[in-house]
């Protein structure tokens, strides 16, 4: 252990390496034993894996700014200035406002059954095959079909969204081969949105028409359009499927927590959370500090970038009693793989909704599941994914 | 003893205090916050506290 000018323990371990990636959790703990803050001078950033530290940095945006980026690198940072996920509040407020009435889980009630209905008919279907993929026939399914409509994106271009979307895991990462490699994803999906998502090309009534009728009351500028498209749909792919990919992992793993929740259906939102907190779709972001910060006798002074970790935080010994085990029934609300405060991820109510719909459907029907095969991890910087996941059901 | 508030008018009917804290706080049929007991205990200090954290429009607070 060496220490820098930070004065802070520094550690070589690659977050962003093959072999950490495929399996994160031994390094995570690792970091979170060295102490609240650990600088990673490979990428010139400090380390936030503790469970309140994290709580800090995403509750405190005066000390903890996103308006500097919350990537990993500076193109995508600089291509990505004024969004909303890399602006602060007055500027963050304003564009969250002009989704937040609905995507409110108020809101949200009126499609309650029919993404049951939905969810219920997807299942029944997959039930009778017996075996499928749980990546590729349920949980990209799903939320996709949900989102586009929801969204009111044009018919033309909906089926590249998904591969852009897998890509954004890789461009918020460090300038590394994933993240150049996709890159001209990103170039693809603002000029698909740019050209073929025009007011007019959206289907009337969608959140796409929302943001649009927003820039032309003048409450967002016009340049704010594009950005905040992609910002609501992106997210709402990769992460909802990673979830629910995640969640016939971890019940295929465990059958006496999928027992319990077939017992028990008002188990099914705890049992969602659990999923989240062990594995949660968005594993790192970045923040710049505005001003200093210290914790148990270390600081930082402003102007550091630092690594906020998700997962790490998710999985921490100091929060959370025996935190590698899926416990369904364990105080978990408290988790942050939505993060918390102000960027905390609007979109949840909707992700919640399109879980628990899937899980209860297949919750009637399942009795077991197995895993038949290998499955197979895609490893991306920032995000936690599964490609295909074998599975026979009993 | 330290009391649960709500604001309604923020309140955008996430729930997730009504799963950190269901003996404090509900969600009515319109599908906005209601304190059922504001009043917390100190068996229930860390619930409520949750259920503040949980927020994800801080639409909750203690205070006291």
């Amino acid at each position: 252990m060496t220490t820098t000018a930070l004065g802070l323990p520094t550690s070589g371990i690659d977050l962003f390496s093959d072999e950490v990636l495929a399996d994160p959790y031994p390094y995570y703990r690792q970091l979170r034993d060295m102490g609240p803050l650990v600088e990673l001078p490979q990428y010139g950033v400090v380390a936030l894996a503790r469970f309140a530290q994290v709580a800090d940095a995403l509750t405190d945006w005066e000390t903890f700014s996103s308006a500097d980026g919350v990537g990993l690198n500076d193109i995508l940072n600089q291509a990505f200035q004024g969004t909303i996920i890399a602006s602060d509040p007055p500027y963050h407020d304003q564009l969250r406002a002009v989704l937040a009435e609905r995507l409110a889980p108020r809101s949200l009630r009126a499609l309650r059954s029919e993404i049951a209905a939905r969810a219920d008919r997807h299942a029944e279907d997959l039930v009778a095959r017996g075996s499928f993929d749980a990546v590729t026939d349920l949980a990209r399914a799903v939320p996709v079909a949900i989102v586009l409509d929801l969204l009111g994106f044009p018919a033309e271009g909906r089926d590249q969204l998904l591969k852009w979307a897998e890509g954004f895991g890789n461009v918020n990462g460090p300038a590394n081969e994933r993240m150049r490699g996709s890159l001209p994803v990103v170039e693809e999906l603002f000029g698909w949105l740019t050209t073929t998502c025009t007011r007019e090309r959206m289907v009337p009534g969608g959140f796409a028409t929302t943001i649009h009728e927003a820039a032309q009351r003048g409450d967002i500028p016009q340049e704010a359009v594009v950005p905040l498209m992609s910002s609501y749909a992106l997210p709402a792919m990769d992460t909802t499927i990673s979830a629910i990919a995640s969640a016939v992992h971890l019940f295929a793993e465990n059958p006496d927590q999928w027992d319990a929740v077939r017992a028990d259906h008002t188990l099914i939102p705890g049992a969602f959370n659990e999923v989240l907190r062990m594995e949660s779709p968005v594993q790192a972001f970045t923040r710049v500090t505005h001003r200093p910060y210290s914790a148990e006798g270390v600081s930082i002074p402003e102007n550091v970038r630092v690594v906020v970790l998700y997962g790490a935080a998710n999985r921490d010994e100091r929060r959370y009693l025996d935190p590698d085990r899926f416990d369904v029934r364990r105080e978990n609300v408290d988790h942050v793989a939505f993060g918390l405060g102000t960027h905390s991820c609007p979109g949840q109510g909707l992700t919640r909704l399109e879980a628990h719909a899937v899980l209860e459907a297949l919750a009637r029907r399942v009795d077991r599941w197995e895993l038949v095969g290998e499955p197979r991890r895609r490893l991306t910087n920032i995000t936690r994914s599964l490609d295909s996941l074998p599975v026979v059901v009993h | 003893m330290p009391v649960i508030r709500a604001d309604r008018t923020k309140c955008e009917g996430y729930g997730n205090c009504v799963i950190a804290a269901p003996e404090l706080v509900d969600v009515d049929h319109e599908g906005v916050v209601v304190v059922l007991q504001e009043q917390i205990p100190e068996s229930a200090l860390g619930r409520a506290e949750n259920a503040v954290r949980s927020c994800p429009v801080s639409a909750l607070r203690v205070d006291g």
